[in-house]
């Protein structure tokens, strides 16, 4: 009997190993093929005609900050900077503890301004706003701490454009990138609600004055694996459901939306640990519960830079929170599952985000022991064991240099002979270790969700994009913070 | 089942080889290409210069992948120059059938051939393509479309304003291409846009009244005046920001009405565009929508009240009534100046 039934069960895992594979390779063409036309097209997207044109939407650039002393200045000198024919760069501080606005104050000679904002969003109190003399497009709102969200919200209502751009105080932006990530707005202003833009990992890269003067791949091996992820993340995931039209994820650290809807759908959400989301999903729910034409799009073009966790801890953190994320945005909206009143996003997002994504490590977790009882107890040989091992090690190889052959096919930018052999060998070795343990993280934050416990706020240690530049102005180059404020949710 | 699994097994481990195949070979035919681009560009720049000075020799020995590499660096120039430079270079692509070859390749099968070709043609100068151009307005697809109407703002060609602007109305071409190109062919639009600000459209209407704004001078203000009283509010909000731009005095009376809009943004476009017109008359109305309106409209009208008599706001804000937007208005006059 327990042999007919761990048979019985290694059959499920099979089939869930098969159907979950065949999504992924199924993404990969899709990808594959839109990415080749994207390149393409780049070839006639008058960005220089954007740039010089008066009909360019204004956009407010919304930066918040929690202990951000380290970097912060670099990156809002790289967003003044930005080539964008007309924006403004609103910087909240949420409550940081560290100097934060002293750099900020020194640096771009700050003034207390009676800022009124609206009072659209809650948020906590702000304790006053800031101008700069220098720069007029740039404001800095210091206010008492209330997470990300909160600070985002604080955002919209001292914004004065009709678009936003939310971007993580530490990343660092191409100097096109907000031109890029508009370009589906430009040309569908009626039509685009939100786009957002790739997120590339900075570690290994030469950074000064908060641009990325040449990329490269991070010494640490923990952070180069998280290359080979973000690219399957970013150039097969997301390019496949923006595609499709349903794309979910917008990454914290750069996106971009318009005003009107983020304020119709009630702002970020506070009660979350994946906030960019959940946004996502309550503005593809007010959309199409108001059955109005729309697309949410992702641009595989911009690039946005920013730094990844290099310490197995902080690591597990991250990604505890981003699954965490993940299953309460899923909770939370889980009328829309199944759902046919809102179309492929009930009936293809969602099954395919609770039952591949959110409780893909549960059956993952399950898969091995199953397995080896199946083996144990003679339902299942030795070699068909082996066979099975060896094929999906290399199923795993497969998608990882596929992701990585994307890359190299569709972006402007190579990587050196030595980083492609590198990763390639990641792309091999992360499948023995790298990927289990990712299971347990994801396992433990469905254990979390399942019994309301709290998630710490735990800490990040992050060494700072801008080193040099860090150094020269006096600042720590390594410094702590809440691990909340780093990660703005899943990439 | 073993066998299947080796199978998938063996399928997996060569897309896996294939992959890494191709990567490294791609990077070798790439590294290759791109020297071999480079080098050929500094060797060339020195000829393309001179074609630009009209002091090139003949050309008839060029090699054909250095003709290459010569029409895309002069291509990539012509965007820039206007003039007789720009004149040689579009003599030089029609004298080595560069341009014929575009045009043949404008009906090409592939969508992709085509729309490179559309946007070749504009680089090109080649105003001998705006029949051609125009016609491709009209094809199936929209890249296509679009490079077509970009091409047709680079060659300033004034045969394309009515299908550029019908294109646009009727949802054809992106607003920002269609638009830029004609601000590129400007003045000339002007007549078709004021003809579009009657469209049953809001959208075209907006669209058409936004370009003249952008196109005119304060003379055209009396196509735009109208749409003041429009039954679109986003149709009301452009024209008081068109007027704004035309610097339209005598739009000012109705600029102070249309403070009164029902809606908000209108009444703050309006206060905006009351600032850029520059009639200080305006500025008790502006000051009591700062001091009473809702935070959009009083926002705008305490900036363009500062904007048009820094005094008196000064002296506003400090009262007692002032309301915090006329306060934050003349706290950014004192740190800015």
């Amino acid at each position: 009997l327990i042999s007919g039934a761990l048979q019985w069960l290694a059959v499920v895992a099979l089939a869930y190993f098969a159907a979950v594979n065949c999504v992924y390779l199924l993404f990969t063409a899709i990808a594959a093929r839109e990415l080749a036309r994207r390149r393409r097209e780049r070839l006639f997207a008058a960005e220089d005609e954007a740039f010089a044109s008066p009909l360019t939407p204004p956009i407010s650039i919304l930066v918040p900050a929690y202990n951000e002393e380290a970097g912060i200045v670099e990156s809002v000198r790289s967003l003044l900077s930005l080539r964008y024919p007309e924006h403004e760069v609103i910087v909240i501080n949420d409550g940081s503890t560290d100097g934060t606005i002293a750099r900020l104050t020194s640096e771009f000679d700050l003034v207390p301004v009676p800022k009124v904002l609206r009072a659209h969003l809650a948020s906590a109190p702000v304790r006053v706003a800031y101008s700069s003399r220098r720069h007029a497009q740039l404001w800095v709102i210091d206010k008492e701490n209330g997470g990300k969200a909160d600070a985002l919200n604080c955002g919209v209502n001292a914004a004065r454009y009709p678009y936003l751009c939310a971007v993580d105080a530490d990343a660092m932006l191409e100097e096109d990138a907000l031109l890029r990530v508009a370009k589906p707005i430009l040309d569908d202003p009626e039509l685009v609600a939100a786009s957002g833009g790739i997120v590339r990992i900075a570690n290994g890269c030469r950074v000064d004055h908060g641009r990325v003067l040449k990329p490269g791949l991070p010494r640490r091996r923990l952070a180069s694996v998280q290359v080979i992820e973000y690219m399957r993340a970013f150039l097969v995931g997301r390019i496949a459901w923006s595609r499709a039209g349903i794309l979910l994820i917008i990454s914290g650290a750069f996106g971009l939306f318009r005003r009107s809807l983020v304020e119709a759908v009630g702002g970020w959400s506070t009660k979350t640990v994946a906030e960019d989301v959940e946004i996502v999903v309550r503005l593809h729910r007010y959309l199409r519960e108001r059955g109005e034409e729309y697309r949410i799009e992702f641009v595989p073009d911009p690039v946005c830079w920013t730094e990844a966790p290099e310490e197995l801890r902080t690591l597990a953190w991250q990604r505890r929170r981003w699954h965490r994320g993940l299953g309460e945005t899923l909770w939370k909206h889980r009328t829309v599952l199944g759902n046919p009143r809102y179309g492929s996003l009930g009936l293809i997002a969602f099954p395919y985000f609770a039952l591949f994504e959110l409780f893909g490590p549960v059956i993952e977790a399950l898969g091995y022991p199953i397995v080896i009882a199946a083996f144990a107890t003679g339902a299942v040989s030795l070699p068909f064991l082996l066979a099975f091992f060896v094929m999906s090690v290399l199923l795993g190889v497969l998608l990882s240099l596929s992701a990585l052959a994307l890359e190299e096919f569709s972006t402007r930018r190579a990587w050196r002979a030595a980083d492609t052999a590198r990763l390639v060998l990641i792309a091999i070795l992360e499948n023995l270790g790298y990927r289990q343990i990712n299971a347990w993280w994801r396992l433990r934050a469905l254990a979390d969700l399942s019994f309301r416990r709290r998630q710490g706020w735990g800490e990040m240690r992050r060494r700072g994009l801008g080193l040099e530049a860090g150094r020269r102005a006096g600042a720590p180059a390594v410094s702590r913070r809440r691990l909340r404020r780093r990660f703005g949710g899943a990439a | 089942m073993l066998e299947l699994l080796t199978l998938a097994a063996l399928a997996f481990g060569l897309g896996g080889a294939f992959s890494v195949f191709a990567l490294t070979a791609r990077r070798l035919v790439v590294v290759r290409r791109e020297r071999r681009r480079v080098a050929a560009e500094a060797r060339l720049r020195p000829l393309a210069l001179a074609l630009l000075e009209g002091e090139a020799g003949s050309l008839h020995d060029l090699a054909r992948r250095d003709a290459r590499v010569l029409a895309g660096l002069i291509g990539r120039y012509r965007r820039r120059i206007r003039g007789e430079s720009a004149e040689r270079i579009t003599a030089f692509f029609e004298q080595r059938g560069l341009v014929d070859r575009e045009l043949r390749a404008l009906r090409s099968r592939r969508a992709l051939r085509r729309a490179t070709a559309a946007f070749a043609l504009g680089d090109m100068g080649a105003e001998t393509a705006t029949s051609a151009l125009v016609r491709a307005l009209q094809d199936p697809k929209r890249c296509v479309r679009a490079s077509a109407a970009r091409s047709l703002g680079s060659l300033e060609a004034v045969a394309a304003v009515d299908p550029i602007v019908h294109a646009f109305a009727e949802r054809r071409v992106p607003r920002l291409i269609a638009g830029q190109a004609l601000l590129a062919i400007a003045p000339r639009p002007l007549r078709s846009c004021a003809g579009l600000t009657s469209d049953p459209d809001p959208e075209a209407r907006a669209f058409a009244i936004e370009l003249l704004g952008l196109l005119g001078d304060p003379v055209d203000a009396s196509y735009v005046l109208p749409h003041l009283r429009d039954t679109s509010a986003e149709v009301r909000a452009k024209a008081a920001r068109a007027l704004g731009r035309l610097g339209a005095e005598e739009a000012a009376a109705e600029l102070a009405a249309a403070l009164d809009d029902r809606i908000v943004f209108v009444r703050a476009v309006a206060a905006r565009a009351l600032g850029l017109v520059g009639d200080t008359n305006a500025v008790p109305a502006l000051l009591e929508v700062a001091r009473r309106d809702d935070f959009a409209a009083a926002h705008a009208a305490a900036a363009a009240a500062a904007h048009l008599d820094p005094r008196q706001v000064t002296v506003a804000a400090a009262l007692e009534a002032a309301g915090p937007h006329l306060q934050e208005a003349a706290t950014l006059l004192a740190v800015r100046g």
